[in-house]
This record gives C-alpha cells, structure tokens and sequence, in this order.
C-alpha cells in the first residue's frame, strides 16, 4: 500500500522470486534453526542478509527501526531513567509548564509528565507486542488448520472471523472490555480478541495456496504426518504476509489503547497512560501555557506510530516483494 | 449475479444475528445495573421491583426474543439514567451522526481523489513526494491526536464554536460540523490518496491508455476519461465500507467535539452503564457496517464479473 519515496523501485533481480518462494525463514533464529536440516541453516542467514540488504535502502524504515529500539530501551529501562515516582502526586504543584526541574511539567494531579510519558512508552510496548504475539499465534495456528484441513472446520473458523470482523474495531474493543472489566491485560485480550480474525484469513489464504504444491505432495508421499507437513513445509514459507500484518498490528494496538483510554474505558484511570493524560489535559485544552499536558503525550503517540508504521513498511517490501 | 446476491444477502443476515446475539449476550453478562455498586446502594426489594418493571427476571433467552420484537417496532425502552425514550434519543442522535459522516466523506473524496490523481500523474516529482509524506503523516497520526490538536487550536476561533459550547449562543449546524468532519476525513482522505495513486498508475501503464494517447487524445481527455474512470473502482469500494463505519457513529470525534452524534450518546452510555442505549446503538452501528460492506460486495461484483465465481 505505501510506496516509500526510493526503495525497492528497482525490480529485484539479485534474488529470485523462487527463493523466496520456496523457503521464506522467519527472521527469529529460532524459526531458522527448527528447519535447519542438511545444512540450510546457511542458506537462512544468507536469505536475512537478502532481507537486510533489502531493508536498508528504505531511509524511513531504518530511521523507524532506531526509533523502535530507543524505545524498547526505554521502556524497559524505565523504572531506573524516571526522575520521578509516575503515579506520585503533587497536589501543591499542579499544571506547571515545563521546567528544570520538570522538564515535560506537571499534570493536574502535580505528576511529573516526563516520568508518566516514559511509563507510557513502557505501558505501550507491553500492549502493543503482546497483542502482536497473541494474534499471531492463534491466527497462524486456526488460519493453518482452516487452510490445511477445509471442510466444515474451515467454514466454522471463516464464519467465526466473519462476525467479529463485523464489528466495528473500537467498539468492538469496548463490548469486549465491558465484559471483562476494566484492567491492562483485559484491553491487550480484547484488541487481541479483534485483530486475530485478519491474521488467520491470511494464514489460510497462504495454506490454501501452498496446499496442492508439489513439494508438499512430496512430503507426503514420503509418509510425512500432517502435523509435520504444516510446521515444517507449509509454516515457514507462508508466515510472511501474517508476520507482517501483526507487526503493522503494533501501532495500530497503541492507538487503540490510547483511544480507549481517551473515553474512559478500559485502562484504570490512575495509571499514567498517554491517551489518559491527553483526557485529563481537555479542560484546559485552550487555556493559556498548559499546552504540555497534551502536546508531550500526543507527541509520544505520533513517535510511537509512525516508527512502527515505518518499519512495518519496510519490513513488507524486504521480507515479501511480491506484496507490494 | 443473481445467485451471488442472494449468497451474499444470507450470508450478511448470518452475521447480524449472530452479533446482535453477541451484543445481547455479552452486555447480560456484562452484570446488573441495579445491584448495589460504589456509592449507590440498592435495598434487596426494590433491586427486585427493578428488575421485574425493566423484564429482568425472566430467562435470558426470552430477554433476547422479546428485545429482538421490541427492536423491529422501533421500541427501545427507556434509559436506566434519565428515564427517557431511548427511541427518541436515537432518533436525534442519528441525523446529526448521518450529517457528519456524509460531509466527512465528501470531503474525503474531494481531497483524495485530487491528491491521488496529481501524485499518480506527477510520479516522482517533487509534488508526489511531498503528497506521500503528507499522506503518511495522515495515515499514521492518530484521529484524536488531529483532533485534540484541532480543538486546541482552532475551536472558539473565527466560525468555529467553543468546545465545550455555550449555552445562551445558537450554533448554525454547518459550523459545528466542519471541525468534526475534517477531523474524520483526514485519515481517510490520505488512504484514499494513496488507493488512487497505485490504482492509477497501474492504469496509465496499460495499453488502452498508450492507444488513447497514440490516437492524439489532450492529456486531459487521457487522464479524466479513460484513466480517472477505470482506476477509481477501488475508491468506491474504500468509500462504502468507511460510510458504513462512520454511520454507526464516531466515538473518539464526536467526544472530541462534544459533538451530539451516536458516537457521543454511546460512549456516555458506556461510561454510566445505561444498557438500553449501548444494546441499540452497537447493534445499529453493525448493522450499517454490515449492510454497506454487503453492498459494495454487490457493487463490485457487478462492476467487476471475475468476482463472481469465487
């Protein structure tokens, strides 16, 4: 769908559409290693390289990539790189702009919104790869067995994608946290809940097409199990477009938490959460010298997103050309 | 086409009553709205007079037939909150809502399908570069970020009305809406820019447009006619399905703008529990998406026969 300015607007000759057809290796060594048989571990490494090659000549997607791993550092340094407790208040020091002290200013509760913006980063990063991890795994696992086996078992699995695909995302996310209450691992579950539906379309659409090819008829023939067929045949060469789409998914789950979080539901009010924040700045969203409450968090959205949108579209023009 | 229609129509009457059943079901499990919760307590008896006046007692199963009867007379209770005819809550809310999304759309497609067009015409001019970091930006900045940023910026401003609004100054409704619709339009108006662009690239690489060009046709004629028309189909498409989503009101916008929509009523609904005007609008926000997105299906299909014989 994107076109970035320069890259991969040359047709790639270096490497075969056939390569890439035949074994496509998940970019975790782990992937790689559980189809390494007669050496073609080699060949995977050399097929990342292909993919790095790739990558890089995407400017944006390689300044996405160190924006993605800065906050990953982040987020994960978090608890020792706060200059303050987030979720201490100051009621004697509430709304003031940014200062030495308080370099993002203080929020309506006198919390520090440096502290609070990088526990957002923390916050966003667990939501935003869990809801990946989870969508992935059960849109690979169902999309495979829907593709693989057909039958009643595929209809059922279609239609059930159906109607949660009907809808719309938002609320959907809502009825799902109406239900289960309000919490942090509720809203990862339901952005969960309504994003594996796409994942598994296209797992199956992939199977269905590397179904009937000949290097699976030959793995059967040679008395391999189904089970066997599907992790080790069809699996790794029809991940990509699902990888790739749960990847997108990141930033998408960011903004949907923030969102919820915006109206009011799902994420507990007292937790320091960039789409929080930015409610709790909407009274004095036209008062004089109190823009920070609200421009430092949706700066953090904004970084968040597009670093995670560049990547995704780097990632599909390097891993699968053929998508583009 | 006539067999495909008709697939097409069972398939989209499957997935209404499958999630309305879902609504229903997931908003009973949701809880009790007359047990005792925070600050409010409810004596036992009157929870039970509650319950019994509201057909709360009675089997879930009956609970959901008897709203499934209610609902197609256009009977949809009385609010928890306010005692007020839910109905008649609908009924503003869904015109103001209709309004919104109709202008956001037309705005879309103005802004769109004229980016779309000069990015796909000028390929690699400095003109398509900077209408695809426009776009990018456009795609990848949150809604309610521009929105926030919108009502900072720009409400209380010029002809665009306080936020929240003043009671004693009457509004003109063309000024309440713009805010809100641009807002709703940004994201996709740049998807569209985007949808245009390929769709129309592709299209000039194709014979019939080397013909038309090899036979003396304006550049003009080349691109209105024989371009514009054939690459706009997946527009249309994107088109439907976002008037689907955005009929069944936009919540984050409207709460932005405190604007009087169906985006708006639900998410005060949901933050006070009010069941009776969550269950409706859900239920109607599907259903237009369900309707529009079966729609488009038929369209293309009809457009584009190889659809057909999947």
């Amino acid at each position: 769908m994107t076109t970035p300015p320069q890259s991969g607007r040359e047709p790639d000759t270096h490497v075969p559409a056939e390569a890439l057809m035949t074994r496509f290796e998940a970019p975790e060594p782990g992937a790689a290693d559980a189809t390494d048989t007669t050496g073609k571990g080699k060949k995977a490494s050399g097929q990342l390289r292909d993919i790095w090659r790739r990558y890089k000549r995407n400017k944006l997607a390689v300044v996405g990539l160190v924006v993605v791993a800065f906050l990953m550092i982040l987020a994960i340094l978090q608890p020792w790189i706060t200059p303050y407790d987030p979720m201490e208040q100051n009621l004697l020091n509430t709304r003031k702009p940014p200062s030495d002290g308080h370099w993002f200013g203080t929020d309506v509760l006198g919390r520090d919104m440096f502290s609070a913006i990088i526990y957002g980063v923390r916050l966003a990063m667990i939501v935003g790869w869990s809801v990946m991890f989870l969508s992935l795994i059960v849109g690979l696992a169902l999309g495979a067995v829907a593709g693989f086996r057909g039958g009643a078992l595929d209809s059922l699995i279609m239609r059930v994608t159906d109607i949660v695909l009907a809808f719309p995302a938002l609320i959907g996310a809502i009825l799902v946290v109406q239900i289960f209450g309000n919490g942090i691992w509720q809203v990862v579950i339901a952005l969960a809940i309504l994003s594996w539906p796409t994942a598994a379309r296209l797992m199956r659409g992939s199977t269905l097409s590397l179904r009937e090819s000949e290097y699976v008829e030959a793995a059967r023939s040679i008395g391999a199990s189904d089970t066997r067929i599907v992790t080790r045949h069809i699996l790794p060469n029809a991940i990509a477009p699902t990888l790739i789409y749960s990847f997108s998914h990141i930033g998408v789950a960011v903004v949907a938490m923030a969102s919820l979080a915006f109206l009011g539901i799902g994420v507990p009010p007292d937790i320091p959460e960039w789409g929080t924040m930015i409610a709790n700045a909407v009274p004095s969203l036209n008062v004089e010298g109190e823009s920070h409450m609200w421009v430092f968090p949706s700066l953090a959205i904004v970084v968040t997103t597009l670093a995670f949108a560049f990547v995704a579209d780097g990632l599909r023009d390097s891993i699968d050309p053929k998508l583009r | 086409m006539a067999k495909f229609i008709t697939r097409r129509l069972a398939h989209a009457v499957l997935v209404i009553i499958a999630a309305t059943f879902l609504i229903y079901l997931g908003l009973f499990v949701l809880g009790d709205p007359f047990a005792s919760s925070g600050e409010k307590t409810v004596p036992p008896e009157i929870q039970e007079a509650l319950r019994e006046k509201f057909g709360m007692n009675q089997p879930f199963f009956m609970q959901y037939l008897t709203y499934l009867q209610n609902m197609f007379t256009f009977d949809f209770g009385i609010d928890f909150e306010q005692r007020r005819d839910v109905g008649d809550m609908l009924a503003a809310a869904v015109p103001a809502t209709a309004r919104l999304a109709v202008i956001a759309i037309l705005i879309e497609i103005v802004i769109g399908l004229t980016a779309g067009v000069i990015a796909a015409v000028s390929q690699y001019t400095f003109r398509d570069v900077f209408i695809t970091i426009i776009t990018t930006l456009g795609i990848g900045i949150p809604v309610f970020v521009i929105g926030i940023g919108l009502r900072a910026g720009l409400s209380g401003e010029w002809i665009f009305p306080a936020v929240p609004r003043s009671f004693t100054v009457e509004t003109p409704w063309w000024q309440e809406i713009i805010l809100p619709a641009f807002t709703l339009a940004i994201l996709d108006a740049a998807f569209i820019a985007r949808l245009m662009r390929g769709s129309m690239l592709e299209v000039l690489r194709a014979d019939y447009v080397r013909t038309a060009r090899a036979k003396g046709l304006s550049e003009r004629k080349v691109i209105g006619k024989h371009a514009f028309r054939n690459s706009v189909i997946p527009v249309v498409t994107y088109t439907g399905v976002s008037l689907g989503v955005l009929l069944g009101g936009a919540l984050i916008t409207e709460t932005i703008f405190e604007y009087q929509g169906l985006g708006f009523l639900l998410v005060r609904a949901i933050q006070q529990h009010n069941n009776p005007v969550i269950v409706p609008i859900v239920v109607f926000a599907v259903l237009t998406f369900v309707v529009l997105s079966t729609l488009v299906d038929i369209l293309y299909a009809y457009l584009d026969p190889r659809i057909r014989l999947h």
